[in-house]
């Protein structure tokens, strides 16, 4: 008899069969291998980098690639090669850092502009949209004038405090959606602080949404570093970092040595797109709620 | 809200624009004046270190560098209201002058690109969405993110090398080549390169945008009406869809602009183009304080007011949406 009864609303649909996935599936394995390569070796690169990267070798200034430098090299003499990885070192260091830089100051931006009062949240806010307003070279240039002479501390410093804005903007977005639930305000009727609550429940609670916008902000700091010191206003040449030794290639350019030129800029590239890869990965899985944007 | 007073309406959207600018201009000139360097050095050169203490006084009193910041800010504010925004201190003329010459070219090339790039996004943009997880959709995903992880200056290196280094087909770099200042055809050749380093740079990000925004359209639920009522993917498409996306294209255009500008300011400075780019990141290299301030706040306000107006065509376009939801950049600040 049972059967006589049919149910009447929404009709039950069938949970879709979902196909068992290969594990590896969808996932920027190869990005990350390449990246896990590229880090490695600039970590380790003492052990197999064949000539000191500092040592301006004059008598074989600007040589093309042969075997005994691999990739040539520059117009001061010093291998390639081993510039590459060493050099390495700075751009990834500058780039995390200046994430690392930007992030912190955008989550406690973004958190006190979302948890503050409306007029407040809206004086902030109007505040960032000026600072997003100005092109970041010109930002970049001031904040670098002040600082005087660039390192490599400096300029993350530069790049990280120009950088947060957007970030703070998404976090300010998702801080306000839950600054009024009720684990927030019981925490604080208990008596916790801004920074207990941020750390305990906030930031659980956005950071997937942010994560690919961090990873993206590693590739920008790297791009950023590298577009400065090549306009002459990053790291002095001495420093070497992928941009410094990009640098010289300008000088180089009507004398058509592409070794100069090709052979950093790929392995920029090539850092670039793999970060790209496993950002828009990131985005991917994080960002059902949020627009996909 | 445009319906019921115009006049508050408007009058609110002026006064936040005037505040904008204004508070800009405070922070440029607060940041430009604390900066260290010898504004003099760039008045006088290298006479500045043969100058004796008297000479140093009246000369910054001569320009008045030596009161306190503030004072300097009211009457740099009192001048500029008048329209006269002082001298640049490298070149020795108006500030305007300086600028209107060099300000054209920049015109030309950002206003072309902009054009170009999101004529070409919206394209490619449909088109991904037509095919979608097509082969043609996915290979164009894949060089499209490629293209926008080089950085510009790169890709104008390389372009370099190939086009003007070893084909010897195009200039390297100026506007035009000496003596053909009127020569549109050479301008033309000479704007080629530095184009199309700026369209592919930015092209992909947009046309990526305005796919994802189809695709969220192509998945609604009118789209499922207007294809059991029988019509083609076509006509949903151009004139269902593509009307949803108008509002966020239009945004996108706006927020756009510093991304676009910031860009061919890179890209003036490789190619030694001379526009307003490689003026600022002169001015702000040798300290040319008034220049700067007038550039800065030039760009800002240009940004500012294409915010300013993307809103209000969105309002206008779209009721629904409230002031303040204009498409949140989720963009990475690239350097630009």
């Amino acid at each position: 008899m049972d059967n006589l009864f049919v149910q009447v609303g929404i009709r039950p649909i069938p949970a879709p069969q979902v196909k068992k996935q290969k594990w590896g599936r969808g996932k920027p394995l190869a990005s990350i291998a390449v990246l896990t390569l590229i880090l490695l070796s600039c970590l380790f690169c003492d052990f197999f980098i064949p000539k000191d990267p500092t040592y301006m070798d004059l008598y074989h200034a600007n040589v093309a690639p042969n075997s005994e430098f691999w990739f040539g090299t520059d117009t001061m003499g010093r291998d390639i090669f081993s510039m590459i990885f060493y050099g390495g070192r700075i751009s990834l260091f500058i780039g995390f850092f200046a994430t690392l830089i930007s992030t912190a100051i955008a989550i406690i931006f973004g958190a006190i502009s979302g948890l503050a009062p409306k007029w407040l949240d809206e004086v902030l806010m109007r505040f960032t949209e000026i600072l997003l307003s100005i092109p970041n070279l010109l930002l970049i240039i001031f904040v670098q004038a002040i600082l005087g002479k660039a390192n490599v501390l400096s300029i993350s410093l530069v790049i990280g405090i120009t950088g947060w804005t957007s970030i703070a903007k998404v976090v300010r977005t998702e801080v306000r959606q839950i600054r009024s639930a009720e684990y927030v305000v019981a925490s604080r009727c208990m008596g916790a602080g801004f920074f207990h609550i941020l750390w305990k429940h906030l930031i659980p609670n956005f950071v997937s949404s942010i994560m690919f916008m961090v990873v993206m902000n590693i590739r920008g700091a790297i791009g950023a570093e590298s577009t400065l010191s090549f306009m002459g206003i990053g790291l002095p040449l001495e420093v070497i970092s992928w941009g410094s030794m990009l640098s010289l290639s300008e000088k180089v350019l009507l004398s058509g040595s592409w070794w100069l030129i090709l052979i950093p800029g790929a392995f920029l590239v090539v850092t670039l797109l793999c970060v790209t890869n496993i950002g828009n990965y990131l985005r991917k899985c994080g960002n059902r709620k949020v627009s996909n944007l | 809200m445009i319906r019921k007073n115009p006049y508050i309406y408007y009058g609110r959207k002026i006064l936040a624009f005037a505040l904008s600018v204004l508070i800009l201009s405070v922070v440029v000139f607060y940041i430009a004046r604390l900066a260290p360097g010898d504004p003099l050095v760039s008045y006088y050169g290298e006479r500045v270190e043969r100058m004796s203490t008297q000479q140093r006084q009246w000369a910054e009193e001569k320009l008045g560098l030596n009161a306190p910041i503030y004072v300097q800010y009211i009457r740099w504010l009192q001048n500029a209201v008048k329209g006269d925004f002082g001298i640049s201190f490298k070149y020795k003329m108006d500030v305007l002058e300086v600028i209107g010459e060099r300000l054209g070219n920049t015109l030309i090339l950002g206003g072309i690109a902009f054009v170009l790039i999101f004529a070409g996004a919206l394209g490619l943009g449909i088109l991904c969405a037509w095919k979608e997880d097509g082969w043609l959709d996915r290979c164009i995903c894949k060089i499209g993110t490629i293209t926008s992880c080089i950085p510009e200056f790169w890709l104008s290196l390389v372009l370099i090398l190939i086009f003007a280094v070893n084909l010897r087909l195009l200039p390297s770099g100026g506007a035009y080549a000496i003596g053909h200042k009127n020569d549109i055809g050479d301008r033309v050749v000479h704007l080629i390169l530095p184009m199309t380093v700026a369209v592919i740079n930015h092209l992909w990000y947009y046309a990526f945008m305005i796919r994802n925004k189809l695709l969220d359209e192509v998945r609604a639920d009118y789209v499922l009406l207007a294809k059991s009522k029988g019509l083609d993917k076509k006509r949903i498409i151009f004139h269902h869809c593509l009307r949803n996306i108008v509002p966020s294209y239009l945004s996108l255009m706006a927020i756009s602009v510093p991304h676009i500008l910031g860009g061919t300011y890179i890209i003036e400075t490789v190619f030694s183009y001379p526009g307003i780019g490689t003026l600022s990141y002169e001015s702000a290299r040798y300290q040319d304080y008034n220049l700067l301030m007038v550039l800065c706040i030039f760009t800002g306000a240009v940004v500012i007011l294409f915010h300013m107006i993307a809103q209000i065509i969105n309002e206008r376009i779209d009721p629904r949406m409230r002031e303040q939801e204009i498409v949140d950049t989720t963009e990475v600040t690239e350097i630009g």
